[in-house]
């Protein structure tokens, strides 16, 4: 094989793309769902 | 009463964003259009060997050649840039030529993408050389140890 | 059927199921991405590069599964006109759009050292992209839909005519013969050897929990704020009806 491009960058800027991104939907999630429903049982609690 | 003062100018906004939506909607369709119409665009650029022989581009057309690069074909030449190789695909053979710098993944026994022209003796002169990959993915070492294992299992059969 | 469609019964079961997904495909998950990041071998011809095979396959098949989702949850709403079928729709689709947009870069990281280019107009990519610009298109009208009031059907009908492109993904390295491989794996047979096959399988299962408990948690937050909402304009309403502003 020919010496070429290095490929490890590519694989970690992969990596830490899927995870990153993963993660933060995660996190974005579950925030918007506790605030809606704490919202929903301030509202019943009116 | 003051119900149907606010509702005018509410049902006015209504319909203005319903018809930012129908215009979004009307975009996505363009740029699939678009979209299919480059694609199609691109596959009639497209050729396999077997098609490049018999029924070859006009001489100087921008084509795409697509197929394997043959065992044992692959020459570079005493400059040491120029490679000379044959791309096959089972049932027609042509010879291709290219200057300058090649994929990682190009050797011979893969695939390739060449993009370029044919010349009026036949041969296909490359601008651009792109690799492309089967779907199979074996391991480097799996590979040797098959070998190895095969070895052996013919020894082991023919003692 | 519509057992389920009951929001109390709905969150019964949501309720427990979202942690145990989430701490599941996160255990999955480490495990195979560590191994294909540290563990798995070389590939033959692409070396080092086939790692990202890893998260590219599992993203590419969650952009597609997440538009059937939004196809499945739109006939079920248009048909049988299912309360939880809108959001269920809605839910899927920001989690769809973004793993298609992971399933686009991740390729394009790969195509540069395996193929030589990061973008080729090709029928697999150019079809992916076209995925995207449909999720975008479905977001902004599910949102608009909700926003004025206006009946989901419309984006609904959207689910459903784009879904006629996820086979149009899924053949196109047939139809369009260009530089993407064709699929290495199919019902029942396998181009792959182990080594790569059962993390890439570990891998899929793990993405996947991990977008089940986005998709719950994103139905459980707009079920929250419909519910709010309701609650909210019938509070107005009696008080309206209440003559003892003074006043009066």
């Amino acid at each position: 094989m020919r010496a070429g491009l290095d490929p490890w960058p590519f694989v970690i800027a992969s990596y830490a793309l899927a995870i990153i991104a993963t993660f933060a939907l995660v996190w974005w999630s579950w925030r918007a769902m506790r605030r809606a429903e704490k919202r929903r049982e301030e509202v019943r609690r009116k | 009463m003051t119900e149907g003062a606010t509702s005018h100018p509410l049902k006015k906004a209504k319909h203005q964003r319903l018809a930012l939506v129908v215009v979004a909607v009307v975009a996505l369709v363009a740029a699939a259009l678009i979209a299919t119409w480059a694609l199609r665009n691109q596959a009639s650029f497209f050729y396999v060997p077997s098609e490049i022989v018999s029924d070859p581009p006009p001489a100087g057309q921008a084509v795409r050649l697509g197929g394997m690069v043959e065992t044992g074909s692959l020459v570079t030449k005493p400059d040491g840039v120029t490679i000379d190789f044959v791309v096959g695909d089972g049932d027609a053979r042509v010879p291709v030529e290219y200057k300058g710098i090649v994929p990682d993944l190009f050797q011979e026994g893969s695939g390739v993408v060449a993009e370029g022209r044919m010349l009026a003796n036949g041969t296909f002169r490359a601008d651009t050389l792109l690799a492309k990959h089967d779907e199979n993915y074996i391991p480097r070492e799996l590979q040797d140890m098959t070998a190895a294992q095969k070895q052996a299992a013919i020894e082991e059969t023919t003692k | 059927m519509h057992g389920f469609a009951n929001p109390k019964r709905f969150l019964t079961i949501a309720r427990p199921l979202t942690p145990a997904l989430l701490v599941l495909g996160s255990l999955l998950l480490f495990g195979s991405l560590a191994y294909g990041l540290f563990a798995a071998p070389a590939e033959r011809l692409q070396g080092e590069t086939v790692r990202i095979l890893f998260v590219h396959v599992p993203a590419a098949w969650l952009g597609m599964a997440g538009w059937s989702v939004i196809a499945m949850a739109s006939i079920a709403e248009i048909v049988w006109r299912h309360p939880l079928a809108a959001i269920a729709g809605r839910a899927a689709a920001v989690p769809g759009a973004m793993f298609t947009a992971i399933c686009l870069a991740t390729g394009s990281l790969w195509g540069r050292p395996a193929w030589g280019t990061w973008w080729e107009w090709d029928g697999r990519l150019t079809s992916m992209l076209v995925l995207l610009f449909l999720y975008f298109g479905y977001i902004a009208l599910a949102g608009a839909t909700a926003r004025e009031g206006v009946s989901s059907r419309i984006s609904a009908i959207f689910g459903i005519v784009g879904v006629i492109n996820v086979p149009v993904i899924h053949y196109s390295v047939l139809w369009w013969y260009s530089i993407h491989q064709p699929p290495s794996l199919s019902m029942g047979k396998s181009a792959m050897a182990p080594e790569f096959l059962w993390p890439l399988l570990a891998a899929t299962l793990g993405f996947s929990l991990i977008f089940s408990a986005v998709v719950l948690m994103r139905m459980r937050a707009l079920l929250a704020d419909a519910q709010a909402e309701a609650r909210l304009r019938r509070k107005a309403l009696d008080s309206d009806r209440r003559p003892t502003q003074g006043e009066w």
